[in-house]
């Protein structure tokens, strides 16, 4: 469990975080969303007794980070893809990592194991591309079998499969009773993997709510369907219970359907379609969308909550 | 348990550390970072780099690259002071025991490049982000800071110590060939080497200090730069009394008094200049461990 209770942090006349309090709870996957710049990676930061709050604390099961007797078996983090010396091994830096704590070699070659790094576990961490970076960070976050986890923008950089292998393994630690806390700017990355969903803007918390709520209260996944044939198309949409909107001659925004019931439906009448893209729903939308219903998800005021 | 596996892993009972499972038992407090882990680590760091090895072997190169040389020169001095009575007499005026000093004759590039390691001990952790998981393994900082410094010391002492040492057996064949006699084992050639391995240690000490206050490799490299090369030779040419004295108290200029036979004008007392040393190292290392402790990662 975190818990942060009017944490801010100010950078000269910067003020990074401006007085969060929030609980991240163990057996669940909670997302900390916010655009670039929102203060999350400073937040994370202070979590782990790296930045000084100006104001404010932040315990982690209790105690601060920094008291803790064997910090990398109480949490484990990933706060940036390359927190690793250019020209060390993997193998060598996680080896060198676990000595700190007495966790023996064949931990190492385990999470090397487990994270796919096999392969290159040997070469300078500096050649990395960003996504095994960030499956070196993983490996070190790992290393102390830790009970929290905290996670900057894992994914970030991440193929396909390692994005739903990140995705597997967030939800497999949360089901085994663990806190994890993971930030992504993606909100369709976050709809898919969190339970409960922190949303801070410009260094304050804006929503605080199970991510259900979050995700219904702003609009569901549209479509942008392009065809020569836009009435019929309307008419056949419509028919099926979707939204339709036509921003353009051609062009409909379909709400309510996924992509594959209007390719269906348009290959049953004939219309040919020349596009289909799922419109995901960027951070920016939910953003506006939070901001706009403020008053709904709005977060208690730092007293009430630290009181 | 299952470890920290994906969920397509079923995996036996793994190796994890004591305690490392479950938070809540009472061996946790045996699983945390020591002194003694926190050096181990430290020294996996430090052996992991190739740049460390490459700097470890210039410095011994140039020492005995620079003892041989430098007993080649010194033959060839004394042989022509043989021939030229005022040659003689400068040789004389020198206390009259010029090999003895031959094996330390690298020992200013070995200050330089070890102190250099020093700073890139400290400034590498920053300038590639290394820092973040060195001090979140780590989070009272200062053992992660005193590992570094034990491990740097002591490796450019032993470096300095073993290249001196093969600097003069290098260089005693040479001299011998112009009949100039060098004892290693002499009390004033085992003073030499132990003074000045010490003072080269003293001053990576100095180099991981000014790494950790500035944070920057070159601007540490730099700073070391102005105070053991720059420094000295400016105040030599700067007139005035003020910079006369004040030059006696740069570091580099603290080990003559504290291995000369007898005292050497406008120098310090020897037991001056080891606290003039001494200060030298302890100050900026105080500085360097407060910051650290006080500044955001």
């Amino acid at each position: 469990m975190i818990e942060a209770s009017g944490l801010s942090k100010v950078y000269g006349t910067k003020t990074a975080v401006a007085g969060v309090s929030f609980t991240v709870r163990a057996g669940q996957v909670t997302g900390f969303l916010g655009p670039n710049g929102a203060g999350k990676s400073t937040t994370m930061r202070m979590i782990m007794g790296l930045d000084r709050p100006t104001a404010g604390s932040v315990t982690v099961n209790g105690l601060p980070y920094v008291r803790h007797k064997a910090p990398l078996r109480e949490v484990g983090a990933l706060l940036e893809a390359k927190a690793v010396h250019t020209s060390r091994s993997a193998y060598n830096h996680l080896l060198a990592m676990a000595a700190t704590h007495g966790i023996p070699k064949t931990r190492v070659h385990e999470v090397i194991e487990m994270t796919g790094l096999e392969a290159v576990a040997r070469k300078k961490a500096g050649g990395f591309s960003l996504g095994m970076g960030q499956r070196l960070g993983i490996a070190a976050a790992l290393l102390g079998d830790p009970q929290t986890l905290i996670l900057d923008e894992p994914v970030n950089g991440l193929d396909p499969e390692g994005v739903v292998w990140v995705r597997n393994l967030v939800r497999h630690l949360a089901g085994q009773g663990r806190t994890v806390f993971l930030s992504s700017h993606l909100m369709s990355e976050m709809a898919q993997t969190a339970d409960h969903l922190i949303v801070i803007g410009r260094g304050k918390v804006i929503a605080d709510a199970p991510i259900h709520d979050i995700i219904s209260g702003q609009g569901r996944s549209r479509v942008r369907v392009r065809t020569d044939e836009p009435e019929r198309l309307h008419q056949l949409l419509a028919a099926r219970g979707a939204t339709i909107e036509a921003p353009d001659r051609e062009l409909l925004e379909v709400t309510g359907l996924e992509p594959r019931a209007i390719a269906a439906a348009a290959l049953e009448h004939q219309v040919m379609v020349y596009e289909l893209t799922p419109l995901v729903a960027s951070l920016e939308d939910a953003y506006m969308e939070l901001t706009k219903n403020d008053v709904e998800y709005h977060s208690l005021p730092a007293a009430e909550v630290s009181k | 348990m299952s470890s920290l596996t994906t969920e397509s892993t079923p995996s036996p009972e793994p190796a994890s550390a004591p305690g490392g499972r479950n938070p809540r038992s009472g061996a946790r407090s045996l699983a945390g970072p020591t002194f003694f882990r926190v050096l181990n680590s430290e020294i996996i760091k430090f052996r992991s780099l190739l740049s460390t090895l490459i700097l470890l072997v210039s410095t011994a190169v140039v020492m005995v690259g620079f003892g041989a040389l430098s007993a080649w020169g010194t033959g060839q001095f004394a042989n022509a002071a043989t021939r030229d009575p005022q040659a003689a007499a400068r040789v004389a005026s020198q206390g009259g025991d010029l090999a003895i000093s031959v094996p330390t004759s690298g020992i200013a590039f070995a200050q330089l490049i070890l102190g250099s390691l020093g700073v890139l001990l400290m400034s590498s952790e920053f300038t590639t982000g290394m820092a973040r998981s060195t001090f979140a393994a780590v989070p009272k900082r200062l053992p992660a800071f005193a590992a570094k410094l034990v491990v740097v010391m002591v490796t450019s002492f032993v470096v300095t110590a073993a290249a001196t040492w093969v600097a003069g057996l290098a260089a005693v064949p040479i001299l011998d060939n112009y009949g100039l006699a060098l004892d290693l084992g002499s009390s004033q050639s085992v003073k030499l080497l132990l003074v000045n391995s010490i003072y080269v240690a003293d001053v990576a000490a100095i180099g991981l200090a000014l790494g950790t206050l500035l944070r920057n490799s070159a601007g540490g490299i730099m700073s070391l730069v102005g105070i053991f090369f720059v420094a000295p030779i400016a105040f030599q040419l700067i007139p005035g009394d003020f910079f006369k004295e004040a030059r006696k108290y740069l570091p580099g200029n603290t080990v003559e008094p504290l291995t000369a036979a007898q005292h050497v004008p406008d120098t310090l007392e020897a037991w001056q200049a080891g606290l003039v040393l001494g200060a030298w190292v302890l100050v900026p290392l105080v500085l360097a461990a407060i910051l650290l402790k006080r500044r955001d990662v």
